[in-house]
């Protein structure tokens, strides 16, 4: 195993919200090592987003992030916000979920993109111009040098997010973190967005973290999965050992969720029930106890570790279910 | 109840940058962010009306000229008189009356017109929008100005004439307000839903657009209120509001100016209430609209 | 135009005929419709409302003295006794033929009389305005930039206290404090701007300030609530950062263009306000501006300088508010290209 490229020990986030502190990331430890992809999976409100904000200083102030997230040897977390910015776009990169929100929209696709460029690298402005046409077509953007003079609004969803990765890779960033990239995409795209990030993860020897609540994709593109549940990791495998040796009960449930072709017509859809935790009140024992269906005493008192039961595969749970899926 | 994390990024606590130690006063500053100055307001409207019902004071007009230009502190004038020898804190008194009847009548008058008017051109849009819209548009252009004068002049000094040459300010203004919220909620899919509903137009105007629409239109009131206070001075300063020798805080000022040098205070007392009640206005607008998130 | 002609003539009339039907070219001509819709509404309502005034013009304009005869006598002169449509009629042609009608009062021509005076109250509010909100721009960037910090609160504080005073209670504190105590200005006065440059300066600043100071407090409340809004709500400014972009830049670059509309929107709404404090500051001041002689005119029942001011107020209300809505098309490509998913 060579060197991890990220490596995130005992992460916390908490916000203040209304007088209470919101335990948004409770915990939480993994690595990302050098051209691997690592899907991380779970609900709204499990801390996936916020765990891989903090990791590039992207919250706000009054977030209290405390733990440690080593990238190529320095610490990142406790870095003011001007020495944060040196890696920013240069060393680890972000696509968000919303191409539509997340351009500016009185500003040109090129000039966008150049900016990135300059933001590191001391270049004129043709030079930088250049480049974005380049990246352009990287991200195999049809007619790049007119994307460079067309404002926003003016492309589809799936250009939208390929210029967003072209933005993301402009100084070839060494992780690339995918924030629900294609979940505001339809089907077809979200599969076309896929292929390229893969393609691109080769061609420039990325790593590649992918944040999502679809299970499936995880399953379809990743080396590794974490699955988090309120602010922790609660399930850590190899993408074909966690699907197809399902360990923790929540994980199982996910995937039972999935609707599949296979089932009777008209049958009822397996869903989780209860709502999920509330991050500023969380329950004494196993944060999934509540809704779990094998819970039992002992998950309720106290809170089960997450260690590795198995060769690379780590779960939190007091009574794992012996679960063979078949994807 | 679960906050769900991407609303925790960007709610108005986080949005702070202040560090999470002074969140337990901040609850606190902010109620006295509201209740100081509305708390003021409330005196002074009690002080102005009950307090010559309760506590005799000198009458604000007849004083008689031997008393003129006293200094503030004399005896039996707190603040002095004035140069035909009036009292002046009688003087205030009574001009307060004047400003805060005037405010509210003109604030009254602006929401339930102009809040009707500009409601209804936005929800129906259509010919009675653009005929309400034009007519709105060409009161701003600038005849509210001359309009105002011109009641004001034309009708004689008096404050019900006063009342009238406002609300020309007023009913265009709220209306404009209203207008552009009522616009912005019939996007809103609530609206669609009601309207599929088979609910019928004005019961979806008060049901529907006037409970969010309120208040957008309260704290523009506030604003508006303010504004109208020194408008009121303004056309009395002029001559044109209320006649002399009624009090009016504009007239006084207008009074105070010819001894300016001199007596410097006869410009000042008035001029300090005037500040002091706008901006409480201002405040309490301010304080109500961060509770109630309006934009 | 230099396109059409490097075409062929059938492409010219196609060229022209697709430039008139376009929908930019439609709507800029509606605007231009409604402009002057509004322009005569302004008129007629005016002309309507000074008509509705009591009290008979001759005889204000002889004083309590005059003899029914000699009121009889001017009557017929100014063609007072005309009915209302007549003498509204004579008026609009002879706005058409660029005759704005001479003063009731004195006979001064009316174009004379405002020739005179525009420029006074003119350079008056260009002043206040331009330093109003250049001011304003400068400061809301600075705290957007920090916000919460000790210069953001201390401009709140100020915006509330410019927000809250009135514009002629302001310019009597300043001509005592200014003029009088420490005699750094005119408290009365105009110099014109050929005669002395410096003096002219200093004769317009207590009176620019009086009306600007307010105009600064909104301008800078609205833009710094709505930069701070940009920078903390709006994804394109997460991406910026993402990138690595230094945080002026953010600010500069990308919150600032997006809070442009709201100011502009602002701005217009306010052109009102801004003439109608010339009323009242420029007899403060003795400045021999427009707004000096409004109250006055009104007063005298002096129908076509009334309506000579309003007229000049109204174009320019009316202007401003279709430069408004151009700023947005060029701020904003959305409503210049309209939504095209090539």
């Amino acid at each position: 195993m060579s060197e991890p490229l990220l490596e995130v020990q005992d992460l916390k986030v908490t916000f203040p919200e209304r007088g209470r502190q919101v335990r948004a990331v409770d915990g939480v430890s993994y690595c990302v090592y050098p051209g691997q992809t690592l899907a991380v999976v779970g609900e709204s409100g499990s801390g996936k987003t916020v765990s891989c904000r903090a990791v590039m200083g992207l919250l706000p102030l009054a977030a209290v992030v405390t733990g440690s997230a080593s990238f190529a040897g320095t610490q990142l977390i406790g870095l003011t916000d001007d020495q944060m910015r040196a890696h920013r776009g240069a060393d680890v990169a972000m696509v968000f979920q919303d191409p539509t929100r997340s351009l500016n929209p009185t500003m040109r696709i090129g000039s966008q993109i150049a900016e990135a460029v300059r933001a590191h690298q001391r270049v004129s402005k043709t030079q930088a111009r250049q480049r974005a046409v380049a990246l352009l077509r990287l991200v195999r953007m049809p007619l790049p040098e007119r994307r460079c003079s067309e404002y926003p609004h003016q492309l589809s969803g799936g250009m939208r997010q390929r210029v967003m990765i072209a933005i993301a890779l402009a100084c070839r960033p060494k992780l690339l973190i995918a924030d629900e990239a294609t979940t505001a995409l339809d089907v077809t795209t979200q599969a076309q967005i896929m292929e390229l990030l893969l393609e691109l993860q080769t061609e420039l020897g990325m790593a590649l973290m992918l944040i999502s609540h679809d299970l499936g994709l995880a399953a379809s593109y990743a080396d590794e999965v974490i699955v988090m549940y309120a602010g922790r990791i609660v399930e850590q495998a190899p993408a074909a050992r966690l699907f197809s040796r399902v360990r923790m009960p929540y994980t199982q449930a996910l995937l039972e969720a999935i609707p599949q072709l296979e089932r009777p017509a008209h049958s009822p859809l397996p869903v989780i029930g209860g709502r999920p935790p509330d991050l500023s009140a969380l329950p004494a024992g196993c944060s999934f106890a509540p809704r779990c269906r094998h819970a039992a005493e002992d998950c309720r008192a106290t809170e089960p570790p997450l260690a590795e039961h198995e060769p690379g595969h780590r779960w939190a749970c007091w009574h794992p279910v012996n679960g063979e899926h078949h994807d | 109840m679960a906050a769900s994390l991407p609303d925790l990024l960007v709610t108005a606590e986080t949005a702070r940058t202040r560090p999470p130690r002074a969140r337990a006063t901040a609850g606190w500053a902010r109620a006295l962010r509201l209740w100081v100055p509305a708390g003021f307001l409330i005196l002074l409207a009690a002080a102005c009306f009950l307090w010559p019902q309760i506590y005799p004071v000198p009458k604000p007009v007849g004083g008689s000229v031997l008393n003129a230009g006293l200094p503030p502190l004399s005896p039996g004038h707190i603040f002095g008189t004035d140069p035909v020898g009036n009292d002046v804190f009688s003087r205030i008194l009574y001009g307060g009356q004047v400003s805060f009847e005037v405010g509210f009548a003109v604030t009254a008058i602006g929401l339930l017109v102009g809040g009707l008017l500009g409601m209804t051109a936005g929800y129906w849009g259509g010919a009675a929008d653009a005929v309400i819209s034009r007519v709105l548009d060409v009161l701003i252009a600038f005849p509210a100005l001359v309009l105002a004068l011109a009641i004001a002049e034309g009708l004689g000094p008096s404050e019900i004439h006063v009342i009238w040459a406002l609300c020309v300010f007023s009913i265009p203004a709220t209306g404009r307000i209203a207008r552009s919220a009522t616009l912005a909620l019939r996007e809103q899919t609530f609206m669609l839903a009601a309207r599929l509903s088979g609910t019928r137009g004005p019961r979806i105007l008060l049901r529907h657009v006037l409970p969010n629409v309120v208040p957008q239109l309260m704290t523009f009131a506030l604003l508006g209120f303010g504004v109208v206070i020194i408008l009121e001075g303004a056309l009395s300063y002029l001559g044109l509001g209320i006649p002399l020798p009624e009090a009016s805080w504009g007239s006084m000022i207008a009074q105070g100016q010819q001894a300016l040098t001199a007596s410097p205070d006869l410009v000042l007392i008035p001029s300090a209430f005037l500040f002091a009640t706008v901006m409480s206005l201002n405040l309490v607008g301010d304080a109500l609209r961060e509770r109630w998130g309006v934009r | 135009m230099a396109v059409a002609e490097g075409l062929r003539p059938g492409a010219r009339t196609e060229f022209a005929r697709r430039a008139l039907g376009s929908p930019t070219f439609r709507l800029a001509g509606r605007r231009v419709l409604a402009a002057i819709a509004v322009l005569w509404g302004v008129t007629f309502l005016t002309y309507v409302v000074m008509n509705l005034l009591p009290g008979d013009t001759a005889q204000l304009l002889l004083g309590a003295n005059a003899t029914p005869a000699e009121i009889h006598q001017l009557s017929i002169e100014l063609h007072l006794n005309e009915p209302f449509w007549v003498r509204y009629g004579n008026w609009l042609g002879g706005v058409f033929h660029g005759s704005l009608g001479a003063s009731l009062q004195n006979g001064e021509n009316v174009t004379t009389i405002l020739g005179a005076r525009l420029p006074v109250t003119a350079e008056l509010l260009l002043y206040a305005f331009v330093v109003s909100l250049v001011l304003a721009v400068g400061l809301a960037v600075l705290v957007a930039r920090w916000p919460n910090g000790i210069m953001d609160r201390l401009s709140l504080v100020v915006s509330m206290l410019g927000l809250s005073v009135a514009p002629y209670v302001l310019a009597l504190v300043l001509v005592y404090l200014f003029a009088v105590k420490v005699q750094w200005f005119p408290a009365l006065g105009y110099t014109s701007l050929s005669t002395n440059p410096v003096e002219n300066i200093k004769s317009l600043t207590l009176p620019a300030i009086s009306i600007g100071l307010p105009l600064f407090a909104v301008y800078t409340r609205l833009l710094r609530a709505d930069i701070v809004e940009q920078l903390q709500r709006e994804d394109y400014i997460v991406t910026a950062r993402a990138k690595g972009m230094r945080p002026w830049r953010i600010v500069l670059r990308h919150a600032l263009p997006n809070s442009m509309f709201g100011l502009i929107t602002l701005v217009a709404l306010n052109l009102g306000t801004l003439i109608g404090a010339a009323v009242i500051i420029e007899p403060i001041f003795s400045l021999p501006g427009v707004g000096d002689i409004l109250v006055q005119s009104i007063s005298d029942h002096d129908v076509p300088v009334v309506e000579g001011i309003v007229v000049v107020f109204a174009v320019v209300v009316v202007v401003a508010n279709l430069l408004a809505d151009i700023l947005y098309a060029v701020l904003d490509p959305r409503i210049r290209y309209g939504r095209v998913a090539s």
